[in-house]
């Protein structure tokens, strides 16, 4: 009876514990801060602090210049300073770094001749001021310099690789260093249009792969000739959008649903995106199947090879680092502050995120939180090789957000390089990377061996030792009974 | 014959060293009962081989989720594919004039299975102390097991139906392919009893809110 009692009382201790537990995880549910969240290892979604705050939102009517009207694109500059470009009433306006208005571009000096945009969609300034616009009805990409003289234009491009009736409709745009521009058009599934310095087309660049669906492959096989042509046409898929680096590498966003709707290109057109972290990098794992995967619009590079991707169906925001770890997230498609309708064009400004929003005609402004600055302190620093430095900030990360694996494999590569060999594979196994683990083992295993080889050694003759009389004495008494018989 | 307690375990490891002696000796020789006694107990033993391999087998080669680990579902993914393999089998070879009896199969399958236990059972602490490239052997060691497993089903087979060995490969690839067949059939069967039982709850809910 007593017994029973122990038992009974066990279990409702451990009762007990399970509904404290669940009352601690229903306190961390409603604390505010619950849209945030991250991919596990495992792929479940797993709750994460959140690494931005929206702080503000600028509108057109507050600037006193009239609302923004379908806005599609924005950039800043590197000192921060924005540039909107409101489509719909065909004007660049230029903010400062506390979003105070500088000027307003509606029109450029042509030969003497007052020019206007119409229905501009791509916006992109250069390092020293320029601008570059994707002069969308005109079928012209405008570039002008600082001052908004116009530099030259990009009209309709005349070479073998296009078709004559081809339309020139650009739709994004960007430059490299050396003046090369790269333009992103309406109905090219060849990839990027490159153009010269001097405004003369010269390629495409990173066509999309063909992905064709197996089913409508065998209809396509079954169907004549006169059923296919009137069917649709597998086509490679068009870029959504796209942005450069510091060292002229273009990230590039598409459509590509089942793929990878991520690219980094390189010179030649290759894709050299690093997908190591625990998921390709493409926005949202899970989805419900009405919905549907992310569907990325717009990308932005940062520094220490971070990039965000915004995705216009659900209205998130993912950060990855170089190597193709999630970092965070946040938005959303709401009324709230730091949510959107429409989102077109995400732009970093320093660590503040702006998202502009097209049907709103609002950019909204957002600050990081304590958590993401120790993330971002800790990717930086581990990217400019301070692994200490990088160590003391994923401890601190992973200090506020337990549910950060990618965290404690930072810690553990710090371990490692103070030979720590046991507690290095520790961190590595709880962030599941294997081949830390494997490396941080091997030398664990080894300094074990060799600490108690000596054991190790003796032990072994031993048990030789042992087996071997034993054998011995066994054939000895063996030999002996036998005799005895005889 | 006496089994001494001894016997029972040197039979199944002279079996898969000597697979032809050892399964002609299963069907004309030993006692039926006792063999069918090792033979639940090794596939008793290969149960517990593996659910202690999805829990504890070494980081670098688990790939298990440990919160989604489920003993009884590791339990049913082992001992239905051997059933599933030994009736579709038998069904095969009544037809095919197999000599073998539902029994025979079943025992000769389950010593099939000693090798899987004798190479994966060490080789879950094994894994434990290995680094990254040595994971190689670890797969290395499995991928042997299987293929002893292969063997020894082929050699069993072929002594308790008393086929030719072309004979024997063909009935285990018909057998692989009976097997798809009853999955498919099972899974038919439980989703129409799935709707059927869902159909009377409606009914049943309709008759209690009218009525």
């Amino acid at each position: 009876m007593k017994n029973m009692w122990k038992k009974c009382g066990w279990l409702t201790m451990g009762l007990a514990c399970l509904l404290c537990l669940g009352n601690a995880a229903a306190t961390a549910f409603a604390d505010g801060q619950t849209d945030a969240y991250n991919y596990s290892y495992w792929g479940e979604a797993v709750r994460s602090p959140a690494a931005y705050e929206a702080t503000r939102i600028v509108t057109g009517t507050e600037l006193k210049i009239g609302t923004f009207k379908e806005p599609n694109d924005m950039h800043v500059t590197a000192d921060e300073r924005v540039y909107v470009l409101d489509s719909g009433n065909s004007r660049i306006v230029e903010l400062d770094r506390e979003l105070k208005l500088i000027r307003v571009i509606d029109s450029f000096d042509h030969d003497g001749k007052k020019d206007y945009f119409k229905n501009p969609q791509g916006l992109y300034v250069s390092v020293n001021g320029q601008l570059l616009v994707a002069d969308s009805d005109h079928q012209r990409v405008v570039h002008l310099d600082a001052q908004g003289q116009l530099i030259k234009i990009v009209d309709q491009p005349q070479s073998d690789l296009l078709k004559a009736d081809f339309q020139f409709k650009p739709l994004r745009v960007v430059m490299d260093k050396g003046e090369r521009i790269y333009v992103m058009a309406e109905g090219v599934f060849d990839g990027f249009m490159e153009f010269n310095s001097d405004g003369s087309f010269a390629s495409f660049i990173g066509a999309n792969r063909v992905s064709v669906d197996p089913v409508e492959y065998l209809w396509k096989r079954f169907a004549t000739r006169q059923q296919r042509s009137q069917m649709v046409m597998f086509t490679p898929t068009e870029f959504t959008n796209m942005d450069i680096d510091e060292e002229g590498f273009i990230y590039a966003t598409s459509g590509d649903l089942k793929g990878l709707p991520i690219k980094k290109l390189n010179a030649q057109g290759a894709d050299i995106l690093r997908r190591e972290g625990y998921y390709p990098p493409q926005g949202d794992l899970l989805y419900t199947n009405e919905k549907g995967p992310s569907r990325l619009v717009d990308v932005d590079v940062g520094d220490s090879d971070m990039y965000s991707v915004l995705d216009a169906k659900m209205g998130r925001v993912f950060t990855y680092n170089g190597d193709g770890y999630l970092l965070h997230m946040f938005g959303g498609i709401g009324n709230r502050l730091g949510q959107f309708n429409t989102p077109v064009s995400l732009e970093r400004a320093g660590d503040r995120m702006l998202v502009l929003d097209k049907a709103l005609g609002e950019i909204t402004v957002f600050q990081t939180t304590e958590y993401g600055r120790t993330l971002y302190e800790a990717v930086r620093s581990y990217f400019n090789g301070d692994e200490e430095g990088s160590a003391a900030s994923f401890a601190k990360a992973a200090d506020m957000n337990a549910n950060l694996e990618y965290a404690y494999a930072g810690i553990g590569k710090a371990l490692l390089r103070q030979k720590d060999y046991a507690q290095s594979a520790q961190y590595f196994k709880r962030s599941m990377e294997r081949e830390g683990y494997s490396k941080a083992f091997l030398l664990f295993r080894k300094e074990l061996l060799r600490e108690h080889f000596s054991w190790i050694m003796s032990g072994l003759f031993l048990i030789v030792a042992v087996l071997v009389t034993v054998s011995i004495v066994r054939r000895q008494r063996r030999g002996t009974t036998n005799a005895g018989i005889k | 014959m006496q089994a001494s307690s001894r016997q029972l375990i040197q039979y199944p490891l002279h079996l898969i060293f000597h697979p032809f002696d050892g399964y002609w000796e299963l069907k004309y020789e030993r006692n039926q009962r006792t063999t069918l006694m090792i033979a639940l107990a090794i596939l008793g033993l290969l149960t517990v081989t593996t659910i202690l391999q999805a829990q504890y087998s070494g980081f670098l080669v688990n790939f298990n989720n440990p919160k989604r680990l489920n003993s009884l579902l590791e339990i049913v993914y082992v001992i239905v594919p051997v059933l599933f393999w030994c009736i579709a089998n038998w069904s095969l070879t009544t037809l095919m004039d197999g000599e073998g009896k539902f029994s025979e199969i079943f025992m000769s399958t389950c010593f099939a299975l000693v090798p899987l236990i004798l190479i994966q059972f060490p080789w879950i602490w094994l894994s434990l102390v290995i680094s990254g490239q040595e994971t190689a052997f670890y797969y290395f060691f499995n991928m042997a097991a299987t293929v002893w497993t292969v063997y020894l089903l082929f050699v069993g087979n072929m002594t308790v139906h008393q086929y030719t060995p072309a004979k024997t490969v063909l009935t285990m690839l018909l057998t692989l392919v009976a097997m798809a067949f009853m999955a498919f059939l099972c899974l038919l069967f439980f989703s129409l009893v799935q709707q059927i039982v869902s159909f009377a709850a409606t009914i049943y809910q309709e008759l209690v809110l009218r009525g």
